[in-house]
């Protein structure tokens, strides 16, 4: 139950900084910290089910303050945190360096996905064009925010965890191998 | 049973909530090709919680932003005020002039009857949340169905045109800025009359394009809306042409324009409680209700 409250206050608290956040600082240099709360997760919990349920309301909670269509965000955050737990099974993401362009990587692609289903259903908008100018700042903005990020969601996860009974929580280490 | 329920349990889920997600999108694109949505409740309330929570979360950085403007303002606003100051006279006597050539020529009362034709009733509202996203550019703005905001309705300043309201809870909106790459209005520049659709880029600035041929548009240039959308009104300040790329061989030349609106500082705007006729006529006759006892409201009197 403790759970099922804390990692969505978690997101949504992310969610909350990164609307401050981009008060302060130019759109591409925004960190998306929504995202890479999800990504932390993926790499941490080893709830499948309680992952896609929180990926996906946390990208509708990010479609409702963005402009983008309702969904959108949903089916991205669900792919790259399906993604994210894929990524910890097959390859070695342990330190800061592969963590980073792991990230960056995700990042680059949820923009790409995001161009290609905006210009599925706005044919005539220039959505496709995001250039390298704007997805460079993102990517380096997230790689930079996501040790911070990851260390905060890796604490909650651990608590969680640990008040929950022991819940097994994937360690950081290539091929699942317990560190 | 249980170990194939297992494995196949997360794909299903995911196949499920992707399903629920693709539809969710259909449904959208679909609210938002007829002009906007008021949304349904469990999404309204959502946004109504977010409005204050973003409101408060950005207090801080508006707190600081603010005292150092102030601190910037104070040391200016001697120079300013002399300036200014100069400025009024000069504009006094200008006014003067026009209002006795008007009154000479017998217009000024045509022009009062044309303005009380066009008068829209403004609601004031703050921006208190922009986009969370890089790629969109969009408000939330404090003013929703409960005062009259319709989605459909155009958000403006002082200074220019700012947007679309695309979606409405009870006491907020979702405005669709200028800047944003799903953003185009028609447009004309004021000198020349040429026209062309005005996009955003996603980035500070606008792309005006136009027809080359008979295209007369030079940099400096203001571009006002055309009011053929049917969505803005006519004579709305866009931005000013800043920079016009080479045609080439091509017919359709494209022009940068910085927006009239300074978007980095917005904080007030005016939502305008009337709709286009491409507005109205996609909302049919059931926007003619809430519509008028807007405009009643926003003028100060009970709606008949």
């Amino acid at each position: 139950m403790k759970r099922l409250l804390t990692l969505p206050a978690v997101g949504l608290a992310a969610l909350v900084a990164q609307g401050a956040l981009a008060t302060l600082l130019s759109p591409p240099w925004c960190p998306d910290l929504a995202l890479l709360v999800l990504i932390g997760i993926g790499l941490r919990w080893s709830g499948i089910a309680g992952g896609l349920l929180l990926a996906a309301f946390l990208g509708y909670a990010t479609d409702l303050v963005s402009g983008s269509l309702l969904g959108q965000h949903a089916l991205l955050r669900m792919a790259a945190h399906g993604l994210a737990r894929l990524g910890n099974r097959h390859l070695s993401l342990r330190g800061l360096l592969p963590q980073a362009i792991f990230v960056s990587a995700l990042t680059c692609a949820n923009a790409f996905a995001m161009a290609l289903i905006t210009s599925f259903f706005s044919p005539g908008s220039a959505v496709a064009g995001i250039a390298l100018r704007e997805l460079l700042p993102q990517a380096v903005a997230n790689a930079l925010f996501f040790p911070l990020v990851a260390s905060l969601t890796a604490r909650t996860v651990a608590r969680l965890g640990d008040e929950d009974g022991g819940q097994r929580i994937l360690p950081l280490s290539p091929r699942g191998r317990i560190a | 049973m249980p170990d194939l329920l297992k494995r196949i349990g997360a794909p299903l889920l995911f196949g499920f909530l992707a399903l629920v997600a693709v539809v969710t999108m259909v449904s959208d694109r679909r609210s938002l090709a007829d002009g906007g949505r008021d949304l349904p409740w469990w999404q309204a309330l959502m946004l109504e919680i977010a409005v204050p929570i973003q409101d408060v979360a950005g207090a801080p950085v508006d707190g600081v932003r603010g005292l150092w403007t102030d601190y910037v303002a104070v040391l200016e606003v001697r120079e300013e005020n002399a300036r200014l100051r100069e400025r009024v006279v000069e504009l006094e006597e200008a006014n003067l002039q026009y209002r006795e050539a008007l009154v000479a020529s017998g217009h000024l009362q045509q022009i009062a009857s044309m303005r009380d034709d066009f008068e829209t009733p403004m609601l004031p509202s703050e921006v208190v949340g922009l986009d969370v996203m890089p790629w969109f550019r969009s408000v939330l703005v404090d003013r929703g169905g409960a005062h009259g905001v319709q989605a459909g309705n155009p958000v403006i300043t002082a200074e220019g045109v700012v947007g679309l309201v695309t979606a409405t809870s009870r006491h907020a909106a979702k405005t669709m800025l200028l800047l944003d790459r799903q953003s185009a209005i028609d447009g004309i520049v004021q000198r020349s009359r040429a026209r062309g659709i005005v996009r955003g880029r996603g980035t500070d600035q606008l792309s005006f394009e136009f027809v080359v041929r008979g295209g007369d548009v030079k940099v400096g240039d203001i571009v006002i809306t055309s009011g053929l959308g049917g969505v803005y009104p006519k004579g709305l300040r866009i931005g000013e042409v800043v920079e016009i790329s080479d045609p080439g061989g091509d017919l359709l030349q494209t022009a940068t324009l910085r927006p009239a609106v300074d978007f980095g500082r917005l904080e007030q705007v005016f939502v305008m409680l009337r709709r286009g006729p491409t507005m109205d006529l996609l909302y049919d006759s059931e926007a003619a209700g809430p519509l008028e006892s807007a405009r009643a409201r926003a003028r100060g009197r009970p709606s008949s």
